[in-house]
């Protein structure tokens, strides 16, 4: 019937010709676009010319019979364009699980894609099971473990205006990438200007941190600079910041890594931490103000190492109740050994 | 035509590595310790092969040192032992079988390595085969002394290769350059990746010995 529901792909420069159905090229007709009537200058005879068609001129199209406004033929037209070369990462969080790939087209093409992906592993042709949610996305377990052979997984993607594909080959090894890890926390230390207690989880997406343990890379900086510091951890899930500039807020992020196979993970989720300091900021006195004010310029410089009772580094009146603190501590030491 | 044959044959000769009586030094070390320097063993000849592979696959030339090359696994590669392995079987693996696996791998590749190096044409590569096979003699070696002082016995001397025996089972031997050069570059690969496997299998051996067997053995020997 010439009414049914018809739909026509047309690429973006191309120029279009619709007849209205099976009318005769010298009848009289109207035709539409989205309910509007469209000039007698686009029509040759009953045909419709749109040229070079844009994006702007997808739409239903309408003919209707000159005198009895019959509805003759209607088409849906869309404009779009073929797809080109689809990028593919394929990657492994979960090891040993598995891998998954994800895909996405650099530019839209206007019009309805469809994908398909193909896993080949030496002669075997694996089936990558294609996920919910995201949808441009499917997941392999593995039959294997420790392979030599590589895998090839092509994308191929299909519109009514063409096609294009991509191929990734990898071994197992080269796609091992973790998730973040989780849950960092970082919090100052009681009675410590100086540090900083950092501690995370293992992401959550690997199966195994027993048998396939992961190392972590810690950064962190003050807030104020643009340098960071970086410590590698090949075990456990905390770590104790020693070097901070007191009273600096300071930005901490943790990577993940197999500890022998793969890349690292992206950084973890910035986390901010300030050391303890010994008094609120809005309690500082006039005199403190000149002293922390005089002392703060030359925080800025790397501390030297200093024993506890090194008037010339410590900020505050806190040194002296530290240097005390050590004597009477030395003295109780002295007492006991006597 | 006849070389390969006749390594293959020595290799089965000189590979009866004797059973090692337990090492003094690695019961001193304790058998967790020796675990974590066989796993950091691991690790060492893992950067190394980098180095050596790289140089190897360079000498054979292309398409062997080209990083896509993903040629299909003929045959004949079967007799270089492969570190590939169901998954659920792995993980189910008792520590002995484990450790055994890892050792008769290492034997084989050893002698094969070996081979290499006496065809070697350069002084370079002969000198970095040689520095190499000396390293992973002592992985061998280290994975021996673990075994031994895990009260496991060592394999018996390791199966290479098909055996070269009837007339009718043709003498395996790389008819052609080409050929030979896959055998050299699938040897590599395996190698590779027996090395990361066993950095694997040592992680899991490192969790699952409790260092309560070091203490029960100081107490047996001391009392």
């Amino acid at each position: 019937s010439p009414t049914d529901s018809h739909i026509q792909y047309e690429r973006v420069g191309a120029d279009v010709t619709m007849k209205c159905g099976s009318m005769d090229w010298d009848a009289a007709v109207t035709w539409t676009a989205n309910g509007t009537d469209i000039d007698e200058s686009h029509l040759n005879g009953s045909y419709l010319i749109l040229k070079n068609v844009d994006l702007t001129q997808s739409g239903q199209y309408s003919c209707y019979e000159g005198s009895s406004w019959h509805l003759k033929y209607q088409t849906y037209l869309r404009v779009g364009i073929p797809p080109k070369e689809p990028v593919l990462m394929c990657r492994s969080n979960n090891y040993p699980k598995g891998f998954y790939c994800s895909w996405h087209l650099p530019t839209p093409t206007y019009i309805p894609n469809s994908f398909n992906i193909s896993v080949i592993h030496g002669t075997r042709e694996m089936v990558c099971e294609k996920d919910a949610f995201p949808r441009n996305r499917c997941h392999i377990r593995y039959l294997q473990l420790f392979s030599t052979v590589k895998y090839k997984v092509t994308l191929t993607v299909t519109n009514a205006l063409g096609k294009n594909s991509t191929t990734l080959t990898f071994d197992e090894f080269a796609i091992v990438k973790p998730d973040p890890p989780e849950s960092v926390v970082a919090k100052p230390v009681p009675s410590n200007p100086r540090r900083l207690e950092v501690s995370w989880k293992n992401p959550s997406s690997w199966p195994d941190p027993d048998s396939f343990p992961l190392k972590f890379f810690l950064r962190y900086r003050p807030l104020i600079l643009d340098q960071w510091q970086h410590v590698e951890l090949s075990d456990g899930t905390s770590h104790t910041i020693t070097d901070a500039y007191a009273g600096k807020e300071y930005i901490i992020q943790v990577a993940a890594k197999d500890n022998d196979i793969g890349t690292w993970s992206d950084w973890s989720v910035a986390v901010h931490a300030t050391p303890w300091t010994e008094e609120p900021m809005y309690l500082t006195t006039e005199a403190q103000l000149t002293e922390t004010t005089s002392a703060s310029t030359s925080s800025f410089m790397p501390p030297p190492t200093t024993k506890i009772c090194d008037k010339g580094a410590v900020v505050g009146s806190g040194a002296v109740a530290v240097c005390w603190t050590a004597g009477l501590v030395l003295a109780a030491y002295g007492v006991l050994f006597i | 035509g006849d070389s390969w044959g006749i390594f293959t044959f020595l290799c089965a000769a000189l590979c009866q590595l004797p059973a090692l009586p337990a090492l003094n030094c690695t019961e001193e070390l304790g058998t967790s310790q020796s675990i974590q320097k066989t796993y950091d063993l691991t690790r060492y000849l893992e950067h190394q092969l980098r180095t050596l592979a790289g140089t190897y696959l360079n000498y054979l030339g292309p398409p062997f040192n080209e990083p896509d090359f993903n040629p299909p696994r003929l045959a004949r590669a079967e007799r270089v032992p492969s570190a590939t392995v169901d998954l659920d079987l792995w993980r189910g693996l008792t520590d002995n079988a484990r450790l055994a696996a890892n050792y008769r791998a290492y034997s084989r590749l050893l002698c094969y390595l070996r081979a290499l190096d006496g065809q070697a044409a350069t002084a370079d590569l002969r000198h970095r085969l040689g520095h190499f096979c000396s390293s992973l003699q002592g992985l061998v070696l280290s994975i021996a002394g673990v075994m031994s002082s895990l009260g496991y016995p060592l394999p018996v001397g390791p199966v290479v290769g098909p055996p070269t025996g009837p007339p009718s089972s043709p003498l395996v031997v790389a008819p052609n350059d080409f050929l030979k050069k896959m055998d050299d570059f699938w040897l590599l690969k395996e190698l590779q990746t027996w090395l990361w496997r066993s950095a694997k299998d040592f992680n899991r051996l490192k969790k699952k010995v409790p260092p309560a067997v070091v203490t029960l053995r100081l107490e047996a020997r001391g009392f």
